[in-house]
């Protein structure tokens, strides 16, 4: 005899059951507003701003040293006077129409005074308060030293401060003029890209960097390898630009030799090259408070030419001039990258309110492998393949990269530089790259050089 | 009896405060003022009133808390539609006049009807066939297709589909004791689900399936079959995760809608947006900015109330739709017979969980997929559906009260 169901006991389950998930809904929704409710709200993507964004109200934007770069005259969006400059900076100011993703937009909840109290938002708005000022960490006057030697177009240059995280230069090009942001058209090149930030790049030979550092941490660098131009790695033919001869790990690297780190990143394997690339950030969802990185990427698939690929910045690598720098300013800060940032204050009629105080974001290497990594990148610069960035009087410490893309069926190669200044009075990390410029050591190499002899001499 | 009485007063009273005060707002927004929302507003609150005191006039038992809660969720969303889009709100305030006219006539047919004996094998081919008729003639609107085009009405068949599954449900579950006698339900399930998934309206789909586990395992009692159905189902989400793309968007946007915050995240970035603009308090009636939010007068529009009248609101809304089931479930247990006890559940727990799928899909809580709001969202086929089924709540509430005093009088007892 089969028992009849209890209908009504089993209601009560679902009843407590629908009780459960209905006061779920209500605590997760109180939950979630509290605790993203303010950050959700200040997003660059929140038209509710830019809607009511008064130009009158808005605050002055300022580079490090005080020079305006966007501020408000006459109800009208005004911008530095020199077309190089606001040309030079216009990825990291931005425009006001929301083309490009710079401060107008990022720091707009600043500008327009919504960060203050966010049930008052509207208020402040409404009663035609100020909003405040806000201070950028890049210097507008060697951005456009920069934008102006820069020949590469498409290209990019970033400059970051190693010990604080503050990027003092960030020049991307092609470029726009935020005059006339309105009528530009995305077509003419994707002008409005900030390529130091969004644009993802196979790292070429800087990735050796990366090899490098896994095969001090995995003590893998008694290799040494007879490289004739030219190899053939599990099956997938590798190319060096020259005959290196018989090399070790200390020659291979300062040669670039692509045969030397091709194996090296094989003996290594998939997991030990994978575990080192996701220490140094790549296949890390970036979150900075100030801007919006691309994640870079590094994959294995098993197969082990893949990986002789992988290991010299090819197959499917990619990486951002912002981040590839800050791997270098990894090494020069003694294995540590500082978080990178461009807001350095902000004040409400004279007041300071928020002002930027240095953090550490990852460390990436121990520092004895920091330290014998710098060794490397010095001897690089002093009689490698970056002696053109040899700037005499301070030591720099650099890597090439020349990385190959196919562009309408032809191998185009971009150019590569990442380095930095070993002096901690002058604590400088740059990344340099061409767009299809040529080798690493034509275009980029010597472009850094300058930079940095520029930067030094205006005091940084 | 009194203290329910006198509640239930001064809740009207209460909710045709919210009507007229909110209405009269809105006619005063723009600086002058607006004639047409100040009579829309009028024109509902007498309804209202007239709808309840008429209501509560000819039937003894009507079940007055469902009812003002549904009401109340129809003045919030004539209130928010008005807000958003006047000619949106003037059309579902005829829609909810409708919609009153058909519950009171599913109020009559359930209170007079048994279980629809053999009729429930016409209803099963009727079901079915609109669904594949939808399938193979319904226009795609917002990658689902779900609508069919009649002259200038266009209907989702679906929401009528609904009723006569609750319906076949009630029917099988309670004639028949063997479970293998239960196979033709079983296909028909199987082939609604089925022809909801294949017109890419997932929202539907999670819903009848949904539906039929909670009222097969309170039908039958069997956790077993229960289980191996929902597993059954999940499999086929998730081979439904690898087959196609749509749904895998889905899932994705879910986990970090802010990755594509500009194209497939879009909507529910905007959502969100508009739920932290508002804040617990909200924006204020006409001071935020939920015209800007996709579909926000429809499946979106728990983002919009959220945003203009607060989280506070928003919360009191999810309250509003537990105490209806709450309501619910004591009317199903209360019922006389098998069929109108699983028949009101069945009701009670579709409208609950697709207000489920919708709220948690719009606050982030689960994947969202695309489904209305029971009485608020905008949309005739939705509000004629979710008044029917509050009508087949009513129609049994009637019957039990009916009975309850049979059985007092039989007593010799009663009240006076």
């Amino acid at each position: 005899m089969k028992k009849k169901p209890n209908l009504k006991k089993n209601m009560r389950v679902m009843l407590g059951v629908f009780c459960c998930l209905f006061v779920l809904l209500g605590s997760y929704l109180l939950y979630s507003t509290v605790a993203y409710g303010d950050q959700w709200f200040t997003t660059p993507y929140n038209p509710r701003i830019s809607a009511s964004k008064n130009i009158e109200n808005a605050g002055t934007i300022y580079d490090r040293n005080g020079i305006p770069l966007a501020y408000t005259e006459n109800g009208e969006r005004k911008y530095a006077e020199s077309e190089d400059m606001r040309r030079a900076v216009s990825h990291t100011v931005g425009d006001i129409y929301g083309k490009s993703l710079g401060a107008e937009t990022l720091f707009a909840k600043y500008l327009y005074g919504y960060d203050q109290n966010v049930v008052d938002k509207f208020n402040s708005v409404q009663s035609g308060q100020k909003g405040g000022d806000v201070y950028l960490t890049i210097d507008a006057e060697l951005c456009e030293y920069i934008y102006d030697h820069m020949n590469a177009d498409p290209g990019a240059v970033v400059l970051m401060n190693y010990e604080t995280g503050e990027i003092l230069a960030s020049v991307s090009k092609p470029t726009f003029d935020p005059y006339t942001a309105k009528e530009d058209t995305e077509e003419s090149g994707a002008k409005f890209v900030n390529r130091v930030t969004q644009g993802l790049y196979p790292p070429g030979s800087t990735m050796k960097i990366l090899t490098a550092a896994a095969a001090l941490e995995n003590g893998v660098t008694d290799l040494e390898v007879d490289c004739t131009g030219e190899a053939i790695i599990e099956g997938q033919k590798v190319t060096c630009t020259s005959q290196h001869g018989h090399v070790d790990f200390a020659t291979a690297f300062e040669k670039s030799c692509n045969i030397y780190f091709g194996q090296l990143a094989v003996e290594l394997g998939d997991n030990a090259m994978l575990e080192t690339a996701n220490k140094f950030g790549y296949n890390y969802n970036f979150q900075f408070p100030d801007f919006t990185l691309y994640n870079s990427q590094f994959n294995v698939s098993g197969n082990k030419g893949d990986l002789a690929w992988a290991g010299i910045g090819q197959y499917e690598d990619l990486v951002t001039p912002m981040h590839n720098m800050m791997i270098s300013a990894g090494v020069a800060n003694g294995g540590v990258i500082m978080q990178p940032n461009t807001l350095k204050d902000v004040r409400y009629g004279g007041s300071s309110s928020f002002r930027y105080t240095p953090s550490e974001f990852r460390t990436i290497m121990p520092q004895n492998i920091a330290a014998q990594i710098t060794e490397y990148m010095r001897n690089t610069v002093d009689h490698g393949t970056a002696t053109s960035a040899d700037i005499g009087n301070v030591t720099v410490c650099g890597k090439t990269g020349t990385a190959e893309y196919v562009e309408d069926g032809e191998v185009k190669n971009h150019s590569w530089f990442v380095g930095f200044v070993e002096d901690a009075a002058h604590p400088l990390a740059i990344a340099v790259i061409g767009e299809g410029a040529g080798f690493g050591s034509r275009y980029a190499t010597p472009l850094a050089g300058e930079i940095l002899a520029h930067a030094i001499e205006m005091g940084y | 009896m009194i203290i329910k009485r006198f509640g239930a007063g001064i809740i009207l009273a209460f909710m045709i405060l919210f009507l007229l005060s909110g209405m009269f707002l809105l006619s005063f927004a723009g600086g002058t003022f607006n004639m047409e929302a100040a009579v829309l507003g009028i024109i509902f609150a007498v309804f209202i009133i007239v709808q309840y005191n008429v209501l509560k006039g000819i039937f003894k038992h009507l079940e007055r808390f469902s009812l003002l809660i549904a009401d109340f969720l129809c003045i919030i969303s004539i209130v928010i539609l008005y807000r958003i889009d006047p000619e949106v709100a003037q059309k579902q305030l005829i829609w909810i006049l409708i919609g009153n006219v058909c519950m009171v006539i599913a109020m009559l047919v359930i209170k007079k009807s048994h279980d629809f004996g053999k009729l429930n094998w016409v209803f099963m081919i009727l079901a079915v066939g609109m669904l594949g008729m939808t399938l193979i003639f319904a226009s795609r609107v917002g990658g689902a297709k779900n609508w069919i085009n009649i002259g200038p009405f266009s209907f989702q068949p679906s929401e009528f589909a609904k009723i006569l599954f609750l319906i076949v449900t009630a029917y099988f579950l309670s004639s028949r004791d063997r479970k293998r006698d239960m196979w033709p339900y079983f296909v028909f399930t199987i082939a609604c689900v089925g022809l909801l998934v294949l017109s890419r309206d997932l929202g539907a789909a999670l819903l009848f399936a949904g539906t039929f586990l909670i009222v097969f395992y309170v039908g039958t009692g069997s956790v077993g079959i229960t289980l191996g159905a929902t597993a059954a189902f999940a499999g086929g989400a998730f081979l439904s995760y690898k087959m196609f793309d749509h749904v895998k968007t889905r899932v994705e946007v879910w986990q970090d809608p802010w990755a594509t915050y500009n194209d497939k995240g879009y909507q529910i970035v905007q959502g969100l947006l508009a739920i932290a603009s508002g804040g617990l308090l909200g924006t204020g009636l006409g001071l935020g900015m939920p015209e800007v939010i996709p579909v926000g007068t429809s499946d979106y529009i728990f983002a919009a109330i959220a945003e203009e009248f607060g989280i506070i609101v928003a919360i009191g809304i999810i309250a509003l739709y537990l105490v209806f089931i709450i309501r619910g479930i004591l009317i199903a247990m209360d019922a006389r017979t098998k069929f109108d006890k699983l028949l009101v559940f069945g009701a009670t727990a579709m409208l609950s969980l697709q207000s489920f799928i919708i709220i948690g899909g719009v606050i982030k809580l689960i994947p969202l997929t695309g489904i209305t709001m029971p009485f608020v969202s905008s949309g005739g086929s939705s509000m004629l559906s979710a008044m029917m089924q509050l009508g087949i709540i009513e129609g049994v509430a009637l019957k039990n009260g009916e009975y309850e005093e049979a059985e007092l009088e039989e007593m010799g007892g009663g009240v006076a």
